[in-house]
């Protein structure tokens, strides 16, 4: 039995490691895509604020999605990381910021 | 004698009723029921659920005159909505122009225009169009985030430059041998178009080539932190936009007296790309469009269209049809979050529904 969970936690490890890149990146996709997502809502579709906290909705809740009217700028923090994205331009609509 | 007179005096009067959306669509006054279309497209909408079909636009055109036209809030008439991968064949339109032009042939190797490319040095611009370069690539979104390399592209480790994450993608395949659905490969296009063009060009070029000539005015095209069009998902259209670029694909690249794409290009993007994989209900692929023409051996697509139509579709439900020989243009936005709209379904309603007579 503990051999078992051993090799469990061995297997576990292994897959961890061979994913590091996936796993370290993960936490930050919940903000960025809101961030982006509702930025293009908002300014680019032009559809109103509660419209569009529906829109970027995700299964994971975010902890703060802030919007900056004047300055046309979202930050979205979830999962303990925050993302901004910016309007540009008329054509070139919405962009996150690196 | 006087036969052959009418004929000509008709054939020249039909040639000149040829129907434009300049500056607007027109609307056909031809009564018909689209209840039917409507009660598939539009049902009762439950906001907190998100399921079941979620249609923000449905736009029905043949030959060039509006026959039915209807939005749910908050997308009306005036919405750029997003196309999501929609983009990509409105991509591919926009190289056929560039194409016309003579920047580039679909032989040339794709390193010519954008040097990471020199890493995978035997990847042709038509590889990239069949989405068949062979780099590693997952498609896929919401339900595998962790290996999806179209979520890691447009929200993490590629967002600032989503050419140069796909180039830097490992070789999987021979380029060339196999359909792999990658937004990757569109992108990598997408920068290969600035490497065409004179510096300088390139932020303006879709509107200069493409939207401008055709009276395209609510385009927004988003970018990547290096200026690169996301060619394979940020493009922004009205409904009555997006048919434009139906229309001209429908008249086989010519708007008014202009061929504005070589007919040869849009007989590419119309041609099956056989080395693919057939998925039941799933159009196959073109050069950068989508077809419903069957692979060898496998079922006709949609079964109740015909075999001749074709399609620019994207996440969530986003799809421009065009069927040739009905001369019809179909246009249609929403927010599906589920799997359960059918392209078949919309289709096969939309021809049982059309007005007899006209074209």
């Amino acid at each position: 039995m503990k051999r078992l969970l051993l090799l469990m936690i061995v297997a576990l490890l292994g897959w961890a490691w061979f994913e590091r890149q996936a796993l370290a990146d993960f936490p930050g996709i919940l903000s960025a895509y809101s961030a982006k997502a509702y930025c293009s809502c908002r300014f680019v579709m032009g559809f109103d604020e509660a419209y569009c906290q529906g829109y970027v909705k995700q299964w994971l809740p975010l902890s703060a999605l802030e919007e900056d009217s004047q300055q046309r700028l979202i930050s979205a923090t979830g999962l303990g990381q925050r993302h901004q994205a910016v309007w540009q331009s008329t054509r070139a609509g919405c962009r996150l910021l690196p | 004698m006087k036969a052959c007179w009418l004929i000509l005096v008709m054939t020249a009067g039909s040639a000149r009723a040829e129907t434009w959306p300049l500056p607007d669509w027109p609307v056909d006054t031809v009564a018909s029921d689209w209840q039917a279309v409507d009660s598939y497209a539009f049902p009762e909408r439950d906001a907190r659920e998100r399921s079941g079909i979620r249609s923000d636009a449905l736009l029905v055109i043949r030959d060039g005159r509006i026959l039915h036209e209807r939005y749910a809030a908050p997308t009306t008439a005036n919405t750029a909505h997003l196309t999501w991968s929609v983009s990509k064949s409105v991509l591919a339109t926009v190289l056929g122009v560039a194409q016309g032009e003579g920047h580039f042939q679909l032989q040339d190797p794709a390193a010519r225009f954008y040097p990471p490319m020199q890493a995978h040095r035997d990847v042709r611009l038509a590889d990239l169009l069949h989405w068949a370069s062979g780099l590693a690539w997952q498609e896929g979104y919401e339900y595998a985030p962790l290996k999806s390399s179209v979520v890691a592209m447009l929200y993490t480790r590629g967002r600032n430059d989503m050419a140069a994450y796909t180039a830097a993608r490992p070789a999987a395949e021979k380029p060339g041998q196999r359909f792999l659905y990658s937004s990757g490969d569109s992108n990598v296009l997408a920068a290969a178009l600035r490497g065409m063009l004179d510096p300088g060009a390139y932020a303006d070029y879709p509107w200069q080539a493409l939207f401008t000539p055709l009276g395209i005015d609510s385009a927004v095209w988003e970018r990547d932190g290096t200026g690169t069009f996301v060619g394979s998902s940020y493009l922004y259209l009205s409904a009555r936009d997006l048919a434009r670029i139906g229309l001209l694909m429908q008249r086989e690249g010519r708007w008014r007296d202009r061929q504005l794409l070589p007919a040869s290009w849009v007989a590419f993007n119309r041609t099956l790309f056989s080395q693919a994989q057939a998925m039941p209900g799933e159009a196959n692929p073109g050069g950068h469009w989508w077809l419903n023409q069957p692979l060898q051996g496998s079922a006709t697509p949609w079964p109740d269209a015909p075999t001749d139509t074709y399609a620019a579709l994207g996440h969530w439900g986003q799809a421009l049809y065009i069927l040739p020989t009905q001369k019809l243009v179909i246009v249609r936005y929403a927010d599906d979050r589920d799997g359960s709209y059918s392209h078949n379904e919309l289709l096969k309603r939309v021809l049982a529904a059309l007005p007899k007579g006209g074209a």
